[in-house]
């Protein structure tokens, strides 16, 4: 009967405007959190774009370097500097061989006859961008080493046609073995090396680390060796420091790479204002819906007075009310959670993967957890304002 | 049941000159169970005396005392309380649930109290010559009948003291004679006790105690 007293004109305008509000503001903004869920599984699952942010650093090399009044050296200061910035997260240098190297074709292994000479480099394992076996001991039949796939561009498209020689594919390249001359601390040495990759990102002849420190403990003329190219690893949304410190230190970073931490900064930042916007919805569906429970008591309030004046106690009218929004409130966000499934499913994805795009599903139990604590926030403000209504009331 | 007033004002009356009689301005002492008739013309401030004892109101000067507590110190968790257990009233503009009906809104407060069974509820209605009007809403009952659902819910819960506020003013003197029967037994087996605003008649009735504005 409390119900019917304080009910009974609540189906208008105002009730179906508050709750397809909050129907419209809730699902909002649990389609824009699945996105956003489902657009950082995207971040960390493809390797191209949204891979670590490693970027190889080297300083420019000036007209004063040639002559020698400048060295693109990083001193031990330096890499300490750049350990210090917050928003680099990882640092490793690059390791060179401080021997001669050379490499000639295998007789017999399908390529042409050549020697060329070389240089071999190393970085830790972590910053390698391919999946290869890059394992290797002084018992290992051959060293694996991983070229720039540039380098097999050039190759085949520049030099060979201009030299007459015969295009070499990568499949070819792997396959053969290689001889590799060591010379260096006045020892002279040959050992069997093999091609097991091609880097997109690293423009430099790669060895394991394990092998260099190896061969440099055994052919090292003794020289202490800055290492000239470092290996860094950023934030998502650290474009702006990059380039300043690229202002600082007077750096050479691939335009690539600068590209993709752009776009990855510009992609945090996106999704920051998205996740904002929805935030900002979700408090205006909120205060809609508080609004709505203020203008039902307003309405009742002769009833509310009298119910109290005659022996009802606030808590039983607050009761009525707070169990009336939750049956309400119950509804809506069950139909938000439905209809956040529905659209992700049958629009969202359609869009994305008629556009190319395919998301990794992050699943929705986060987004019911938020429809939740939403639940949660929007029965405890509405208690509190109603209860706080009703008090005045019965004060008055 | 004890009321104890101390200098009491309204401020709405503070611009009359009060008679050396008058409840206003003095100090007196009420004890319930008794039966207390309170006679004035319009304006002298009846619905403001049963609204301020009843905690309704609470603009005056001076100090009214309920069982030596001052009224302005009780919290509405103490009001509501009271209002469910010792204290009843009737409005001068009865404060019934229009879109109820006549037994929803007596229904309305014995779930609160479980003070009378429906049988006694229905003899109440039959003794005051309303049962036919028990499934009508209140809004399209004549104000004498409306008054009369008025008077049978606030018999409805224990009570040392009932105020009532003209409560028959739409009564011919016959309905109010009968009414006030009904009343004076409801108290009788409460023991408690009432007072009676009035513009004058007495409806043949003799009272412990008459009070003056």
């Amino acid at each position: 009967m409390l119900r019917k007293l304080l009910f009974r004109n609540s189906t208008n305008f105002q009730f179906v405007f508050a709750t397809a509000g909050a129907l419209i503001g809730l699902t909002a903004l649990l389609l824009s959190f699945q996105l956003i869920l489902d657009v950082r599984s995207f971040h960390s699952s493809e390797k191209e774009l949204f891979g670590p942010n490693s970027v190889v650093i080297q300083k420019k090399v000036t007209k004063l370097t040639t002559v020698g009044m400048n060295s693109t050296e990083f001193t031990p200061e330096d890499i300490e500097a750049l350990r210090s910035k917050e928003f680099i997260t990882d640092v490793a240098p690059f390791q060179s061989a401080d021997f001669k190297v050379g490499i000639s074709e295998v007789p017999g292994d399908g390529l042409p006859h050549f020697y060329a000479d070389m240089f071999f480099q190393a970085i830790p394992d972590r910053f390698m961008d391919i999946d290869v076996d890059w394992s290797w001991n002084e018992n290992s039949e051959y060293i694996p080493i991983v070229l720039p796939r540039d380098f097999i561009m050039i190759i085949n498209y520049g030099f060979a046609q201009s030299q007459g020689i015969n295009q070499i594919s990568e499949e070819l390249l792997m396959a053969a073995r290689l001889t590799i001359h060591i010379d260096g601390n006045g020892k002279k040495t040959t050992m069997m090396g093999r091609v097991v990759g091609f880097s997109q990102k690293i423009s430099s002849i790669l060895v394991p680390e394990s092998f260099l420190e190896y061969a440099n403990g055994l052919y090292s003329n003794g020289n202490i060796i800055n290492p000239t190219r470092v290996f860094i690893t950023t934030t998502d949304d650290s474009y702006g420091e990059l380039e300043q410190l690229m202002e600082e230190m007077n750096l050479d970073i691939s335009q690539a790479s600068i590209d993709v931490a752009k776009i990855k900064t510009i992609i945090t930042v996106v999704i920051g204002i998205f996740g904002v916007a929805a935030l900002l919805i979700m408090l205006l569906s909120l205060m809609g819906f508080v609004q709505y429970s203020q203008l039902m008591l307003s309405k009742v309030s002769y009833e509310i007075r009298t119910l109290i004046r005659i022996g009802y106690s606030v808590k039983t009218i607050v009761m009525t009310f707070v169990v009336q929004m939750t049956i309400l409130f119950g509804i809506i966000t069950v139909s938000s959670i439905t209809v956040m499934t529905l659209v992700n499913a049958f629009v969202v994805n359609t869009w994305l993967n008629e556009n190319g795009i395919h998301l990794e599903k992050s699943g929705f139990l986060p987004s019911v957890i938020l429809a939740a604590v939403c639940f949660g926030l929007f029965i405890t403000s509405n208690y509190l304002s109603v209860r706080k209504t009703i008090f005045k009331l019965g004060r008055s | 049941m004890t009321l104890e007033f101390k200098s009491v004002l309204p401020f709405p009356l503070r611009e009359y000159n009060h008679a050396g009689d008058s409840v206003w301005k003095n100090e007196f002492v009420l004890e319930f169970p008794s039966k207390v008739m309170l006679n004035a013309s319009s304006g002298k401030g009846k619905s403001t005396f049963v609204n301020t004892v009843y905690g309704v109101r609470h603009d005056y000067d001076g100090t009214i005392l309920l069982n030596g507590r001052d009224l302005r110190s009780l919290s509405l968790h103490e009001w509501i309380e009271l209002r469910k257990t010792s204290m009843s009233v009737i409005f001068q503009d009865l404060q019934l649930f229009g879109e109820l009906t006549a037994w929803e809104n007596l229904q309305l407060k014995n779930n609160l109290t479980f003070h009378r069974s429906d049988a006694e509820i229905m003899a109440m209605l039959e003794t005051l010559g309303i049962p036919d009007k028990k499934n009508q809403t209140c809004k399209t009952l004549s104000l004498g009948q409306q008054q009369r659902v008025a008077i049978i819910r606030s018999l409805l819960q224990p009570f040392e003291l009932l105020l009532m506020d003209e409560p028959f003013s739409h009564l011919d003197e016959e309905n109010a004679h009968i009414a006030l029967g009904l009343i004076c037994r409801e108290t009788a087996k409460n023991n408690g006790g009432f007072v009676l605003t009035s513009l004058g008649s007495k409806h043949g009735f003799t009272f412990d105690r008459e009070l003056k504005l």
